[in-house]
């Protein structure tokens, strides 16, 4: 039996929706769930943490079924985006606040919470009021009242989506930290992709209250299956029809564009390709390799993204997004205008459906 | 919201005419105001607020108001938290019946509580304990209580709707239980509403004069409230008595703008 199941939840609040969730996590995981606004992500946590209750399905934590537990009795903690420190208290006090229940002598209270305060950094704002705080040192407080009771299961709703990206950096490095060292069973709701590399290592995708897919990062992100899920994260979709068999390759026509993919396909198949862009290679000519595309395009666009550029290409009708490194944007001379060959393998043109 | 400048601004005879009718009504009801202060000189005041009738009257009514005040916050509080965060049936039927003494004369409320406390079993069985409702100093209160309770109800409950509930959510993920809860984030987070609807609330009871009138009876030196005084004083024609307990009634009413105003205003 898995720490946390999630078997059959179906719940409908008007607007937004679970349909038949089925949710597993071992102790310890980081699971991190994805989806569009609107797709139920706060409301699963929520009716996990007993603030609905669900129609139908159960929540069962340690070999316990906690479904109609109050949310007091679950040992749940929730980290919101918008933080909810309570503002008629300080810091201190607000973290005080969640360890109160669990201690009564006032000396050890004080150790826990600056326990807690170093491992986030928050040592010197114990004495503010939430509202004078910024964004990350809020958060940083959330993140330090939730853990301190050392809940069976964290839930983060969100957390940093209301910070610059600088902010969401360091901070994602501080909740590693502070989860390792509290070892925590983390369920975090994110639209950001960066949260599920740093921090996951599951990954479960929602659409519309409904489980699309789930896995680790990497297979997730490598194999989207559906075509909402490639979509959703982020990699070149190219719809198109299938023209011919050469061998064991695929032959398709997609936006003026033909490529070989090794994935079977039926001849005359309306399909769609999906190629991630940091699997493309970049060239100044057409170079012999193992790879069997090679597309001729123009760069339209060169973007800083954290500590890699996305350069955008026009090729045939479409446009592809590839990721290179700062270097070899400077060593090719990248920049809008140039014509570039875009090299992949036909392995890496997935075909989706 | 204010419109931006515009260049034929100067010229519109809409804008002439908002604010002339705007400044004109004002007018009026400052030279009304000013005119039940000055009306009197300062020693015809002071010898009509030390008369025995101002006196008890003036420490009735704030007894009376304070007793209803703090017993309709009793009240209200647990009203207006139901109604904000639980749904159960009847729940619409409550917030439309508590809504209607808003639109309802005062005189039928307290002609409605008459027949309540005098006519039906209610009356009879509360005598019968030795509580007597009907022209007395209970009744200055329970009318008092019916007048203000609505207006309570709906400060309170609009405070209430703007505490995210999911403060209280958070509270309870730490093993608070929901009383818990209410009292360490809820009621400190509402504290200035509640200030402000207990000082609405306040300026209401004193102020309650249809209700009490037919509910207690607006006899001398025994049911009088300052309402009452002003009443019973301009049926005989002693205009130093009902001007006097004017003035009182409306500093009243202005510290409680004021401090409504300072609190509603600085939200912490």
């Amino acid at each position: 039996m898995s720490f946390l199941e999630v078997r059959d939840l179906c719940l409908d609040v008007g607007g937004f929706e679970l349909d038949r969730i089925e949710l597993k996590a071992e102790k310890g995981d980081y699971l991190t769930l994805i989806g569009p606004t609107g797709s139920g992500k706060s409301l699963l946590l929520e009716t996990i943490i007993g603030f609905y209750g669900p129609e139908k399905g159960r929540i069962i934590l340690e070999g316990k079924d906690i479904t109609d537990l109050p949310p007091n009795m679950r040992q749940i903690s929730i980290v919101y985006q918008d933080h909810m420190l309570f503002p008629h208290m300080n810091v201190f006090e607000n973290i005080a606040y969640a360890i109160r229940k669990k201690l009564r002598d006032k000396k050890q209270i004080e150790a826990e919470v600056k326990q807690i305060a170093g491992v986030l950094g928050i040592g010197e704002l114990l004495h503010r009021k939430p509202a004078t705080l910024s964004g990350g040192e809020k958060q940083r407080a959330a993140i330090a009242r939730s853990l301190i009771v050392r809940p069976k299961l964290l839930l983060l709703d969100e957390p940093f989506s209301a910070l610059d990206a600088r902010t969401k950096e360091k901070l994602r490095k501080m909740l590693k930290k502070a989860i390792g060292e509290y070892s925590t069973t983390v369920l975090h709701v994110t639209h950001d992709f960066e949260d599920v590399w740093a921090l996951a290592n599951r990954v479960v995708v929602l659409r519309k209250g409904k489980v699309m897919q789930s896995g680790d990062p990497e297979s997730v992100f490598r194999r989207p299956s559906p075509d909402f899920v490639a979509e959703f994260l982020g990699t070149n979709v190219l719809k198109g029809k299938v023209k011919a068999l050469e061998g064991k390759l695929t032959v398709i026509e997609a936006e003026g564009l033909e490529i070989y993919s090794s994935d079977p396909a039926e001849p005359g198949e309306e399909v769609a390709v999906s190629i991630r862009p940091e699997e493309v290679i970049l060239a100044r000519g057409v170079m012999e390799s193992s790879a069997r595309n090679t597309l001729k395009g123009k760069v339209s666009g060169v973007f800083k993204k954290e500590h890699l550029v996305v350069v955008e290409m026009e090729m045939g009708h479409a446009e592809i997004k590839v990721v290179v490194t700062p270097t070899s944007c400077e060593m090719l001379g990248l920049e809008p205008g140039r014509e570039m060959y875009a090299v992949f393998k036909a392995s890496n043109a997935r075909i989706i459906r | 919201m204010q419109f931006l400048k515009y260049p034929g601004m100067k010229y519109s005879w809409f804008k002439k005419f908002t604010v002339g009718i705007a400044l004109f009504f004002t007018f009026l009801l400052f030279l009304s105001i000013g005119t039940l202060l000055f009306v009197l000189s300062p020693s015809e005041i002071f010898s009509a607020l030390l008369s025995e009738e101002m006196l008890y009257s003036m420490k009735l009514s704030i007894l009376t108001a304070s007793v209803s005040t703090f017993s309709v916050m009793c009240c209200s509080i647990p009203t207006a938290y139901a109604l904000s965060r639980f749904s159960f049936p009847g729940k619409s039927i409550i917030k439309t019946v508590l809504g209607l003494p808003m639109a309802f004369p005062e005189l039928v409320m307290g002609l409605a509580l008459l027949l309540l406390f005098g006519q039906s079993f209610l009356g009879p069985a509360l005598e019968a304990v030795g509580i007597k409702v009907t022209f007395s100093k209970l009744g200055i209160i329970i009318a008092q209580f019916f007048v203000s309770f609505p207006y309570a109800v709906r400060i309170i409950y609009s405070t209430f709707e703007d505490i995210n509930p999911r403060y209280e959510l958070v509270s309870r993920s730490f093993g608070y239980g929901e009383f818990e809860t209410f009292r360490h984030v809820t009621l400190p987070m509402a504290r200035s509403g509640l200030f402000a609807s207990g000082v609405i609330t306040f300026a209401r009871c004193i102020g309650a004069f249809g209700a009490v009138l037919v509910l207690a009876g607006g006899s001398y030196m025994y049911t009088e409230v300052l309402p009452v005084t002003l009443y019973l004083n301009i049926s005989y024609g002693n205009l130093e008595m009902a001007i006097t307990s004017g003035i009182l009634l409306m500093g009243i009413a202005f510290l409680a703008i004021l401090s409504f105003e300072r609190f509603e205003g600085g939200r912490p």
